[in-house]
């Protein structure tokens, strides 16, 4: 009898599951892109021969930093999809009540098609990042000027982080899921979906508010001038306006169509009148899904502008921490002796590389006062002249100097005068020679890895996004299928119901692409002021970098509408 | 003339693997005169609703044809349909078909909304239909606040603000308590008595006793049809029971 039952609940998830593939397929897909990008990033940081290279071990550096980000939001938003779904399925865990299913019993069958549905995702995750993990690892090598190394393969740790994250998703999912069967009665569950809402009060402050919060967030964010401050001030900026958005979707929109409904003349013609009810009740259902995508597409063109920003400017923002190709050190007790011995080394050192040494001293930032002098041992250097001093020793103790020649004999130069420094002078090297090649270098690995991650992140956001995008059509889809045919049956004709549907999906979907380049707007000013304490300058180069993104970004929001408005459309005309 | 006339209706459904065939409806005719309030009575599965269908220009028969005022239905062109369905008939459906995203008075004023109608025009034929329903109060709330026969009531009103050549409903009471089904007949009885064109489908004898024709139709045929005359309700309903049981379906109730 046991067996029996237990075959039984198999059997009903798996026809679940297949019955509302609609539904469950996306998420499926979704579960697999996430776990999959998980995996790469996992992959990535555990891999030996990336570890292995100067480059490598700072974008490793960013992996982990960006793993753990990356399976925060993972959690979060795979437990906001599967309340999403749950939520849906609420008249049909109520025909299961009244069916005789107690509800230790739909537990169960929930419990099995979660095990389902995350389950083949996750090996469809698995399947994706074996498959493009090759390729991204080609890809990455490229990006952060990296040596390949031995060939990738995914470190049993990236699996074994996978399948814990996702045992913990799994776990608190199933949680949920039983919880909320268990805290409803049939009756409740029945009838909770035809409910209709009644109009709210209270909305206008709500929205005045949002507006208010929007316009102030906007205001520093445009006005903010001082770039260290802008970087302490974006996210709780961030904040603001993700709360102001969420405000202004869920009451401004119903608010601004209420005044239209009143004004007579307008809401009274065929073509809005349709549209403007038809937008007010999907607002009051839809605006917190329209406001996440809106959100979710903001934080993609952020994070994909800010980082690819960063990878192009790396050169200039190395250039301008490192306005000179070498600067050595010079130990506070180092004697006179020293000093002109070092200077004599590096120039015979430069000769044995093939490469000849300059200095420019106006690249100097720090100016010395007007009729000052500086003193170090027995040199003294004033603003126009110097005294005493080696060839390349400049104002505050250090040799700074420019390099010319191959690149491959700079960097042998710079090994060199790092091997002759110990021998020079008493103490033991230690971050003493600093130069232009190593940190560029890094910042190949730093801003790639970044860049990397900013893509991966993009994914991730993407993936959600048109997630909700996609519940959202199929669940108004069936709804609109009714109201449609009663407008026809009312005497709307078949030009004017279709005119009508593209308006609406035409709204829906643009409404938060509208809002995201409007965020972004805004908030091309404050990243600039904020990549500026990165000691990047260039404006055009980041407005660049955020208008590319947000047309790519546009594209793509545009197909997904185009395949999405598709299935929408082939459920309403049925 | 007849306002309606019916021309050897027939309608034949192709099932779905193709190889059998369906007959809904053969050879029905009939007319109906201005000012009549006609009923159809039928089991379910005798072809009424078929019928209702064609009649409202929502389907399309295979033989025969329909014509309202002398215009044949066959004689419009598809595209001209809904606009021809907008200005001439109304409806009255089982299940109401009011929109959720619309407000009652919102409903009813659908149809002229469509028709590109002026909005003081609107709120001045609006108010004598809905005093005369009883849902004055009511025409703020949305169809999910309100009862069924309320409903009805609003989907009366959303029908006949028109001012339709012919009322069509499809078994108006089927979905209502027998109170709220005896006010709703009583409205159509209203509105016939002013002089409204109705056609009525239903299963129901107590429904069809309102009428001052039936006719009878089974198994895609029209069967026989009854007169009121003079009769009461009372013993209108006697009759058409007593026809019923010959015809052995329909209920009572």
């Amino acid at each position: 009898m046991e067996t029996l039952h237990k075959f039984f609940y198999f059997r009903l998830a798996l026809s679940n599951v297949r019955r509302n593939k609609l539904t469950y397929l996306p998420y499926l897909i979704a579960t697999a892109v996430m776990s999959g990008v998980f995996l790469l990033i996992a992959g990535l940081l555990f891999s030996d021969s990336l570890t292995n290279t100067p480059s490598g071990r700072t974008a490793t550096m960013m992996f982990g930093f960006g793993l753990v980000v990356y399976a925060l939001f993972t959690f979060a938003f795979m437990l906001y999809i599967n309340n999403f779904l749950i939520k849906r399925r609420k008249r049909e865990f109520g025909l299961y009540g009244i069916l005789g299913l107690d509800k230790r019993n739909i537990g169960r069958v929930l419990l099995w098609e979660n095990l389902f549905v995350m389950g083949g995702g996750l090996a469809c995750g698995v399947v994706i990042a074996l498959v493009f993990g090759r390729l991204l690892f080609l890809a990455l090598i490229q990006l952060i000027h990296a040596v390949p190394g031995s060939s990738f393969s995914l470190a049993p740790v990236a699996y074994a982080l996978l399948f814990g994250l996702f045992f913990v998703i799994f776990f608190v999912t199933s949680v949920a899921n039983l919880v909320r069967v268990h805290t409803a009665n049939p009756i409740v569950l029945l009838s909770s979906e035809k409910r209709g809402e009644k109009d709210k009060k209270g909305l206008l402050p709500l929205a005045v508010l949002g507006l208010v919060l929007l316009g102030g967030a906007y205001y520093f964010a445009w006005t903010i001038d001082i770039p260290g401050l802008a970087l302490g001030v974006f996210f709780p900026l961030a904040i603001v306006v993700i709360l102001a958005t969420y405000l202004l979707f869920l009451c401004g929109s119903i608010v601004v169509l209420r005044l239209l409904r009143l004004k007579k003349s307008l809401y009274y013609k065929p073509d809005h009148f349709v549209t403007i009810s038809g937008m007010f009740h999907r607002m009051r259902q839809n605006a917190r899904g329209l406001a996440t995508i809106c959100i979710l597409s903001t934080m993609l063109v952020v994070t994909v502008s800010g980082t690819l920003s960063l990878y192009l400017g790396r050169e200039e923002m190395t250039r301008s921490m490192y306005p000179f190709d070498a600067q050595v050190y010079v130990p506070d007790d180092a004697t006179e002796e020293q000093i002109v011995a070092y200077d004599a080394a590096l120039q015979s050192l430069a000769a044995e590389n093939n490469v000849t040494l300059s200095a420019d001293k106006s690249k100097l930032i720090t100016e010395l006062p007007e009729g000052e002098e500086y003193r170090r041992n027995n040199f003294v250097w004033t603003d126009s002249a110097f005294v005493g001093v080696p060839t390349l020793i400049f104002f505050d103790g250090s040799f700074r100097f420019d390099i010319a020649g191959t690149e491959a004999d700079c960097v042998s130069f710079i090994q060199a005068i790092r091997d002759h420094y110990a021998s020079s002078f008493s103490e033991t090297p230690n971050l003493i020679v600093s130069d232009f090649y190593t940190a560029r270098e890094e910042g190949y690995g730093f801003y790639g890895g970044l860049l990397f991650l900013g893509a991966f992140f993009a994914i991730l956001f993407l993936a959600v996004a048109v997630l909700i995008l996609y519940f959202k059509q199929i669940t108004e889809g069936y709804e609109d299928k009714e109201r449609f045919s009663i407008l026809q049956q009312v005497g709307m004709d078949d030009r004017q119901v279709r005119h009508t549907i593209n308006r609406q999906v035409l709204w829906v979907f643009f409404l938060p692409l509208g809002a995201t380049a409007l965020h972004m707007v805004f908030a091309s000013r404050i990243m600039a002021r904020m990549l500026r304490s990165f000691m990047l300058y260039d404006w055009s180069l980041v407005l660049c970098c955020i208008g590319g993104t947000l047309l790519v970004f546009a594209f793509l929001y545009f197909g997904i509408y185009r395949l999405t408005s598709r299935t929408y459309y082939r459920i309403v005309k049925r | 003339m007849a306002l309606l006339q019916v021309k050897g209706l027939g309608k034949i459904y192709n099932t779905k693997l193709g190889m059998r065939q369906c007959v809904a409806l053969r050879n029905v005719g009939f007319e109906v005169i201005e000012g009549e309030f006609v009923a159809i009575m039928g089991a379910s599965g005798s072809g009424k609703t078929t019928l209702l269908n064609i009649l409202a220009s929502l389907d399309k028969p295979t033989s025969g044809d329909v014509l309202l005022d002398g215009v044949s239905f066959s004689s419009i062109p598809d595209r001209g349909l809904s606009e021809f369905r907008r200005r001439h008939l109304g409806f009255v459906f089982q299940d109401f078909n009011l929109l959720d995203t619309f407000s009652l008075k919102d409903n009813i004023l659908l149809p002229l909304v469509l028709m590109q109608t002026p909005v003081s025009e609107m709120e001045a034929r609006l108010m004598p239909i809905a005093r005369q329903l009883g849902i004055t109060q009511l025409l703020n709330k949305y169809p999910y606040e309100v009862s069924g026969g309320e409903k009805q009531r609003a989907a009366i009103a959303r029908a006949v603000i028109t001012d339709p050549r012919i009322l069509l409903a499809d078994e108006p009471t089927g979905a209502l308590d027998s109170k709220a089904s005896a006010s709703l007949l009583s409205q159509f009885s209203d509105l016939h008595a002013l002089g409204k064109t109705i056609l009525m489908v239903t299963h129901s004898a107590m429904a069809a006793s309102y009428a001052s024709r039936v006719l009878f139709i089974s198994d895609g045929s029209l069967f026989s049809q009854l007169y009121r005359g003079d009769e009461t309700n009372r013993a209108f309903f006697e009759r058409i029971v007593s026809n019923l049981s010959i015809l052995g379906g329909g209920d009572i109730a």
